[in-house]
């Protein structure tokens, strides 16, 4: 070979090299904001000084997956519980998603697929949904899942002696029949386009009714039909989950078993992750996510944004809120992104009132999404100069940046003349008061869901159950939730939860903040996980180890 | 002559003083600051100031800044009213009513003793989380819940150590021997047993201080002590646990405030348990 | 008051009766209170396992009240507790399902090595030190002993439990328990390991108390007449130390173990929480914000048994020590 020739691939291979190496000067803020699912991205914050390398997803595999082993995970929550219908947590989710399957579920773009139930239809007046099942499922202890069990676990749902949870999502089925072994009817009341999306929820199960009406109690023995087995539990230490042989999805799951340990401390989890001593773990302080990345770590770090939000809720009924221009006025006061920064260390996105990447209204569409202090005091000068006082109550550690948003908001409030006083209260305490609507300004995180008919009837319709705790409601918006409930086509969907989002945020009840990022941090032979926007981990199944 | 005397080294008694000197000093400085921390902190210790976020220690901020932009040495100024003042508030209480339990016991003896220091067994094997947030949930968050559950955590501690001396200096032949004389039980208490348990008291006092001040940062995790904005040195340094890699100047300067305060109580405690001795003075 | 001593033995045996029949009341009493207490903070069972992101009907609260035994009347909740109790049965969680009695048996032994090494690790360190620097007071050695126990006392031990395993980590690759603690019996090597470094943690703090106690205790005893008495007689120094001074001077020091081996029979939350150990106070705090009711009474009454224990211990150890003290 010509050495000229050599020369030039040496120096080609020279420039790319310098060009791969380079870093921008920690000085320049550069954000670069993830777009696709498999660019590389570099952030430099200048506020921490951390150069950190994210990827959303991992590349893809350079061999062909390998069954076996058994995948150690660690996250800082246990599961609360062993019910599906009855648990509410998110830790419970994350490890029960894997034991029991629903209906339908979300794939990674958060659209509503096929699982158990292969095909659905719905009748011309919307009230009948057709859902045809799949004819090789099984229950983990070998009985196989037929429409009779669907049936069993709705009527569990619905069945107000359970105390399931979620029941609200589902009241609209009246009836549910079973025409054949895999053919199951539901009956509803009235229209109900987000019922499908309601039923990729854990909370809606599907549950062996054999077992369960021969004695078996859900929350001390799990049978499901899902991608693996509760090996066995042990709170605040280890669950161990072993994987289902005959699952129906083929080939699945690649893993022999999932140990999930707990350790509360994520700086410890972060710490076992640099020792190598866990392959795979979930992160939730932006803190201890931030530095998952950092210093030439060979860590795989997931960052996908949560649905679930942080918001700032007032309570309207409360004598200082009742002035519509109050509200505004604290609206337009407050730099979300501000918040974001220094209660998130900026990991994280400005959030209208939906979450959903989908059905987000354009920020700059609605009211007051940039600070506005001269028309924050402005409106408060129309309002009569009234004095506001009020408590914010936070909780201690839910999420962990919970008093970090209020202090920061505090101050931000301070700078039109607005006192306020922060009230950290321990966490039972806080639910109680929470859902007692006994709370001047709350700051909280409440959970989004991929259909904004979920996110938003419960609090905003008068009749919703959560009403009386997010305290305001208006005609208008009852009816156009209502439409949206029964429109089926997502473009006109669109336009209406378009509307009722510019109408929250005009009405400000609440003034939404952010959604964070969860992080997923796992070693580099982990392969084939992709985290969902909703948390789920269902992608556990696929994943396996290159060792 | 007394064998320790013998063998004291180079530093002689003026070590002994000097080290309670420090201590003077430290406390006197600490009392200054918490008292006067308004006047002399360069900025408010709630302000924020946003551009000026996570900075090390520099010239315009000399211990750096928080997470918030908010300088950390005026935190740490107006922090030393508030830590003092918690720590002070909830050892006085513990130890007037602990030590006066426990003296009371362990001298009265029989079935007086039994029933008090079951009840103190009570309030001992409660565990404290439970205890501090059940008054705190009962009567709400804010300091001052907090001094009191500090308090009546340590209370029984001060009873059984008070208690321990009291059993054995009442064995002693000079206690029958004022009995005999015809001494009241008061002047009992007050001439003889009080100065024995002085010292272990004294002692007590400053492992006290320095458990109240970090207590109150363990019971910040439950959402009690000091309530954000305002900065309490327990809870600087709680909250400093979250950033420790992201910036560890925020952890230092707390640290080293407790450390530097319970220095300066203990050195001062011992200076005065020495001066207070009369078979020390030589 | 100041009695006349009978037979030792019998006023022995006697103490430890009434001792432990005196366990009984202190059990009902703390029983009532933990079961009070709970009630009394808002939030209950219902609430706690309901969060925030969903509502009931009255229907379903009635219906899990019922399921739970909240929808009865207090004084019978606590009748239907005792009695099961008595018998053996302290309830089931509602987070695992699990039997109560099994759940806490099965954290204890952890606890209790914590506490047991935590206990001895610091007197290991506090003692020797202690004893050095009230022989050797005001000298280099008491100073360094001085500053070494101010630190111990100062630096709390979450800090100290999280600068550890970030050292640990970051320098060494390891990690004491990476949340899969192995039991004694099963592999007691693997075992000590992951104990050592909580144990180091929670023992620091002790040992500096320990050694200020042992030093201030010490130097008094050197000063008593019957030590002066002993120099006079012409005993060496180190026995005067040894033998006489050091059982007066570890009255207080066992006063403090026995407070602190309570204490942390109470469960060491944070250091648990910073090293994942499975122990009684995570389950005590994990217990308390689910509104674990059962979980929560039967745990601070196993608690407090133990305590009451530890202080009778604590009190035979005082006898022994000093027998002018009368079992009382």
């Amino acid at each position: 070979m010509k050495p000229s020739i050599i020369l030039i691939a040496l120096l080609v291979v020279a420039v790319a090299l310098l060009i791969a190496c380079a870093t921008p000067t920690p000085a320049t803020v550069v954000q670069t904001k993830v777009v696709e699912q498999t660019k590389v991205v570099e952030k430099v914050v200048e506020a921490t000084k951390v150069v950190e390398k994210v990827v959303t997803a991992t590349p893809p595999p350079t061999a062909a997956p390998k069954t076996g082993g058994v995948l150690i995970a660690a996250r800082a929550a246990d599961a609360k519980g062993l019910d599906p219908h009855k648990q509410t947590a998110f830790s419970s989710f994350r490890v029960l998603e894997l034991i029991y399957d629903t209906l339908v579920t979300l794939d990674k773009d958060m659209k509503v697929v096929p699982h158990l139930a292969e095909s659905w239809k719905w009748s011309e007046d919307g009230k009948t949904l057709t859902m045809n099942l799949r004819k090789n499922v099984k229950f983990h202890d070998g009985t196989p899942m037929t429409s009779e069990d669907v049936k069993f676990s709705f009527e569990r749902i619905l069945d107000e002696k359970t105390g399931a949870a979620a029941r609200a999502n589902y009241t609209s089925i009246t009836k549910i029949d079973t025409p054949d072994p895999y053919t199951v009817v539901f009956t509803l009341n009235a229209p109900n386009g987000a019922l499908p999306a309601a039923m990729t929820s854990l909370n809606a199960a599907i549950l062996s009714k054999k077992a369960v009406t021969g004695g078996q109690d859900p929350a001390k023995t799990t049978n499901g039909t899902g991608a693996f087995k509760l090996a066995s539990w042990e709170p605040d230490k280890i669950l161990k989950l072993e994987a289902n042989k005959e699952y129906w999805m083929p080939g699945l799951p690649r893993l022999a078993g999932i140990e999930f340990r707990t350790i509360p401390d994520e700086a410890s989890i972060l710490a076992g992750l640099r020792a190598k001593t866990i392959d795979w773990a979930l992160i939730n302080d932006p803190r201890v996510g931030i530095r998952a990345g950092a210093g030439g770590s060979t860590l795989t770090v997931m960052r996908a944004p949560a649905l679930a939000y942080h918001v700032l809720q007032l309570n309207a009924s409360r004598p200082m809120f009742k002035d519509l221009k109050v509200r505004q006025a604290i609206a337009c006061a407050i730099d979300r992104q501000e918040v974001l920064d220094v209660a998130s260390l900026g990991e994280g996105e400005v959030t209208p009132p939906a979450t959903p990447p989908f059905y987000r209204a354009k920020l700059d569409d609605l009211f007051c999404y940039k600070k506005d202090v001269d028309k924050a005091k402005k409106l408060l000068a129309d309002a009569g100069n009234p004095t506001v006082k009020f408590k914010i109550m936070a909780a201690v550690d839910e999420p962990p940046t919970a008093v970090a948003e209020a202090q920061n908001i505090q101050a931000q409030l301070k700078k039109i003349g607005i006192e306020t006083e922060i009230e950290t209260y321990e966490l039972g305490v806080y639910v109680k008061k929470w859902l007692d609507a006994d709370f001047d300004a709350v700051v909280a995180l409440n959970g989004g869901n991929p259909d904004p008919d979920i996110m938003f009837f419960r609090y905003w319709h008068s009749t919703g159950n959560l009403n009386k705790v997010a305290n305001y409601s208006s005609p208008e918006i009852d009816k156009l939730l209502e439409q949206g409930r029964t429109t089926a086509d997502p473009a006109k969907r669109k336009a209406i939860y378009d509307e009722i989002q510019k109408k929250l945020t005009e009405a400000v009840p609440w003034v939404w903040l952010y959604v964070g990022f969860e992080y997923r941090v796992m070693q580099p032979y982990v392969k084939g996980f992709v985290p969902l926007a909703n948390g789920a981990n269902t992608y556990l199944r696929e994943t396996w180890l290159d060792k | 002559m007394d064998m320790p005397t013998r063998t004291r080294r180079k530093l002689p008694r003026l070590l002994r003083y000097t080290s309670a000197v420090i201590g003077l000093v430290l406390v006197t400085v600490y009392l200054l600051v918490a008292l006067f921390a308004t006047v002399l902190a360069p900025y408010s210790p709630t302000e924020q100031h946003a551009p000026d976020r996570l900075q090390e220690p520099n010239a315009k901020y000399l211990l750096g800044t928080d997470e918030f932009g908010r300088d950390i040495l005026s935190r740490l100024m107006h922090g030393a009213t508030n830590s003092l003042r918690i720590a002070l508030l909830a050892v006085t209480l513990a130890t007037l009513a602990g030590t006066t339990i426990g003296m009371l016991s362990g001298y009265a003896g029989g079935v007086v003793d039994n029933a008090m220091m079951r009840v103190m067994d009570l309030f001992f094997a409660f565990p404290a989380i439970l205890l501090a947030l059940s008054i705190v949930a009962a009567l709400g968050p804010g300091s001052n819940n907090t001094i009191l559950a500090i308090a009546i955590v340590y209370t029984p501690i001060f009873a059984r150590v008070a208690r321990g001396p009291v059993l054995a200096t009442k064995e002693m032949e000079f206690v029958s021997a004022a009995r005999c004389v015809g001494a009241s039980h008061a002047r009992i208490l007050a001439r003889h047993i009080l100065p024995n348990i002085v010292a272990p008291i004294i002692v007590q006092i400053s492992l006290a201080l320095s458990w109240a001040m970090l207590t109150e940062a363990a019971l910040s995790f439950l959402g009690l002590g000091t309530q954000p904005p305002q900065p309490s040195w327990g809870s600087m340094l709680s909250e400093s646990r979250k950033m420790m890699e992201i910036a560890p100047w925020m952890a230092i300067s707390p640290g080293m405030a407790i450390m530097l305060g319970v220095l300066g109580f203990n050195l001062l405690g011992d200076g005065l348990r020495d001066a207070l001795d009369p078979r020390l003075k030589n | 008051m100041p009695t006349a001593i009978c037979n030792p033995l019998f006023e022995m045996q006697r103490f430890i009766v009434q001792r432990l029949l005196a366990l009984v009341p202190t059990l009902f009493g703390i029983s009532i209170v933990v079961f009070l207490v709970m009630r009394l903070i808002p939030g209950d069972t219902i609430s706690a396992m309901i969060g925030t992101q969903y509502q009931l009907t009255e229907a379903q609260a009635a219906a899990l009240r019922a399921y739970f035994g909240l929808d009865k009347s207090l004084p019978e909740q606590y009748i239907i507790w005792l009695t099961n109790a008595l018998q053996g049965n302290l309830g089931y969680s509602v987070r695992s399902g699990q039997p109560v009695l099994g759940e806490i048996l099965k954290r204890f032994p952890l606890t209790l090595e914590l506490a047991l090494g935590a206990v001895v690790i610091g007197l290991l360190i506090g003692l020797p030190i202690g004893i050095l620097s009230a022989v050797k007071r005001d000298s280099f050695i008491d100073l360094f002993g001085r500053f070494f126990s101010l630190i111990g006392l100062a630096l709390p031990n979450f800090w100290l439990g999280t600068l550890i395993i970030l050292a640990l980590s970051l320098y060494f690759g390891i990690l004491p328990t990476s949340g899969n603690y192995v039991e004694f019996t099963q592999n007691p090597i693997l075992n000590l390991q992951q104990i050592f470094f909580p144990a180091l943690t929670l023992g620091f703090a002790f040992s500096a108390s320990v050694m200020r106690a042992t030093r201030s205790s010490l130097l008094e005893e050197l000063f008593q007449d019957y030590a002066r008495t002993a120099r006079g007689k012409g005993l060496r120094e180190q026995t005067v130390i040894t033998v006489h001074c050091l059982k007066n001077a570890l009255i207080p020091v066992i006063t403090l173990v026995g407070v602190e081996m309570g204490y942390l029979l109470g469960g060491a939350i944070v250091v648990e929480e910073v090293y994942a150990l499975p122990g009684v106070g995570r389950l005590l705090l994990n217990g308390i914000s689910q509104r674990d009711y059962a979980v929560v009474q039967g745990a601070v009454v196993f608690i407090a048994f133990n305590f009451v224990l530890i202080n009778l211990l604590t009190d035979l150890a005082y006898a022994f020590v000093n027998p002018r003290i009368r079992y009382e």
